[in-house]
């Protein structure tokens, strides 16, 4: 049932540019996408390991970063960019998740977050590598089999590839055995031991996985842009993450995924005024961790309890 | 390089008055979380709103800097009241997630309530003092530097007799140690936990209002600041008071005088690279933690 509004709509993301003529909503679509893969990967470490991790706003930098110092750099390809951002954030993600790791969920956090403005200083400061406030403009625009992906339609196919492959992963990952062994580390850590199995490759594995992800949402998101500079890495990505993740419901795949698809809009809607702009966003983030505190998919599955209760009396 | 030793001691001084600026807002964090086991990132936002008020509280008493002092402390106070009345009164003790997601929220709203009203425009502002300084043989130290470090130790000094010979410091300090039991005894969380974040925000105001006179008062001041006071406290321990006062001052010299040999990245870096290292070598940060322990 799920799977199958998931595929409709799929397929309706899959048609998209042919129902509309406005690059602006295609804009939007291309960030709905990319977004929503990205908040995916930030439930796998939040709302299944129970890992709060603000460290995904660094792989986001870092893969967007990696992808366009490929092509401008080294002179590959897009495509060979982004596999090089995924798997330099996944090995990042081993090295400095190990240590992270081992401290408690408070310290951890803390870490996670530290970790993130880290890059934030590299991509300004580090001024040989990422040629610092300027940026790197003028990334050029994806090519394959001889075709050139040069306008937001057609690289609105790539978003909507890229984004289907990685929720499909994540998806299979999260309903697996190792999805329900996440899940039972976030419920109860020292069962989870007692049974025999140890959390930390658990962890590792889903702190990596998801920082793999996030690095190649980056790496696709700033070919989007067509710019990279370090306003890439500002705290609004990292919010808008959390608050899809929150809105939807930690822990619920499909909650996160529909949050995902209709908070991005919501950017856009918020438009009228800049400034209030982020003001109404701290305003929703403390309301809801307020009224809803386990989002939308955990209210409607109170809710289902509740009258399963009440037919039972 | 030719290492000079009136250049060494200016960047000793220098680190000095920086540590002691972090561990203000650490001392803050880590009483909080002590106490209430919440990490508050709203908390560079109540150093942010500290100097604000000082800025706005100098004109209307003639620059004088006592006074407009008081000012800011009295109202970031206030404003750590209200913050814990409102919105932290209502967590139960092991909703981690969410208290940081709160004052993650808080912490937004603020930054763009003030620049909706103030402007993004970095303010300058000026004392009775002015740019007087202190010269000790060919060192300078401006007169608003050396308050500010002075008025920090003072503080130190008011929060250690503060939690070691009150009751009202005993309560926290028991809180922080056995929650069951301090309850069993007969000591109120929910009013020593009002206590606790409105000393600490009494700690960030003055924070705030002293470095106002020092550096450009902006929007976002605050949240610079307490990214480096979160990975301080990591260090020292969460919790250990003692342990983020020691780390901020050790990590304040260490920067000035890593920013007076090397690029600025490695000044700004290192205190991210010490982190990570500490965490590798212990997971429990350097200062083991044993409740909030003072001395």
């Amino acid at each position: 049932m799920k799977l199958a509004a998931a595929l409709a709509a799929a397929a309706v993301f899959a048609v998209l540019p042919l129902l509309t003529s406005s690059n602006y909503v295609i804009g939007i679509g291309i960030s709905a996408l990319v977004f929503t893969t990205a908040a995916a990967a930030l439930n796998l470490v939040y709302g299944f390991t129970g890992l709060l991790s603000f460290a995904q706003l660094g792989f986001w930098g870092i893969g967007g970063y990696a992808a366009a110092l490929t092509v401008v750099g080294l002179g590959g390809s897009f495509w060979s960019g982004v596999v090089l951002a995924g798997v330099i954030c996944g090995t990042i993600a081993l090295v400095v998740g190990y240590p992270m790791l081992r401290t408690n969920r408070h310290a951890f956090v803390i870490a996670t977050l530290t970790f993130a403005l880290l890059a934030t200083l590299i991509a300004r400061d580090w001024v040989s590598l990422t040629r610092g406030p300027l940026g790197i403009p003028d990334l050029p625009a994806p090519e394959a089999f001889g075709r050139r992906f040069d306008t937001p339609r057609q690289f609105y196919w790539i978003a909507w590839a890229f984004a289907m492959a990685a929720i499909a992963f994540l998806f299979a990952l999260c309903s697996s055995r190792i999805g329900r062994t996440l899940v039972a580390i976030k419920q109860n850590e020292p069962l989870v031991r007692a049974q025999g199995i140890s959390p930390m490759p658990y962890k590792l594995a889903a702190f990596a996985l998801s920082a793999a992800i996030t690095g190649a949402a980056g790496g696709v998101y700033c070919f989007n842009l067509r710019i990279i500079d370090p306003t890439f890495l500002d705290f609004y990505y990292m919010q808008t993450f959390l608050i899809i993740v929150i809105i939807g419901g930690a822990g619920s795949f499909w909650g996160v995924i529909g949050a995902g698809i209709a908070l991005s809009a919501l950017p856009e809607a918020l438009r009228f005024s800049e400034d209030l702009r982020m003001i109404i966003y701290g305003v929703i983030l403390v309301v809801a961790m307020f009224v809803m505190p386990s989002g939308v998919a955990g209210w409607l599955r109170e809710r289902r309890l509740a009258r399963m209760r009440e037919a039972l009396r | 390089m030719t290492i000079d030793a009136v250049y060494i001691l200016q960047l000793t001084l220098n680190g000095l008055a920086l540590g002691l600026l972090y561990a203000l807002i650490a001392v803050g964090l880590s009483l909080i979380f002590g106490v209430m086991e919440i990490i508050n990132f709203a908390h560079g936002e109540l150093l942010m709103l500290g100097a604000y008020a000082m800025t706005f509280a100098l004109p209307v008493v003639g620059l004088l800097y006592w006074p407009a002092l008081a000012a800011a402390i009295l109202l970031v106070m206030l404003a750590g009241l209200l913050v814990y009345e409102i919105l932290l009164a209502r967590l139960r003790p092991d909703e981690f997630e969410r208290s940081i997601l709160i004052t993650l929220g808080l912490s937004i709203i603020l930054i763009h309530t003030v620049q909706y009203f103030f402007t993004a425009t970095p303010r300058i502002v000026d004392t009775q003092y002015g740019f007087d300084g202190v010269e000790i043989g060919n060192i300078r130290i401006t007169l608003t530097r050396l308050i500010g470090a002075a008025a920090a130790l003072v503080a130190f000094a008011g929060l250690y007799s503060t939690l070691r010979f009150t009751q009202f410091g005993r309560a926290m300090r028991a809180i922080a140690q056995n929650r069951e039991a301090a309850l069993m005894v007969g000591i109120r969380p929910r009013v020593v936990a009002r206590n606790a974040m409105v000393l600490a925000a009494g700690l960030c105001g003055l924070g705030g209002a002293a470095l106002a006179p020092i550096q450009l008062v902006t929007p976002y001041m605050g949240q610079f600041l307490i990214f480096k006071a979160f990975a301080l406290v990591t260090i020292g321990g969460l919790g250990n008071i003692p342990g983020a006062v020691v780390a901020a001052v050790v990590l304040g010299l260490l920067e000035s005088v890593i920013g007076g040999f090397f690029a600025s990245a490695w000044q700004e870096g290192s205190v991210f690279v010490v982190m990570i290292v500490a965490l590798l070598l212990r997971p429990e940060g350097l200062f083991k933690r044993g409740g909030m322990r003072v001395g």
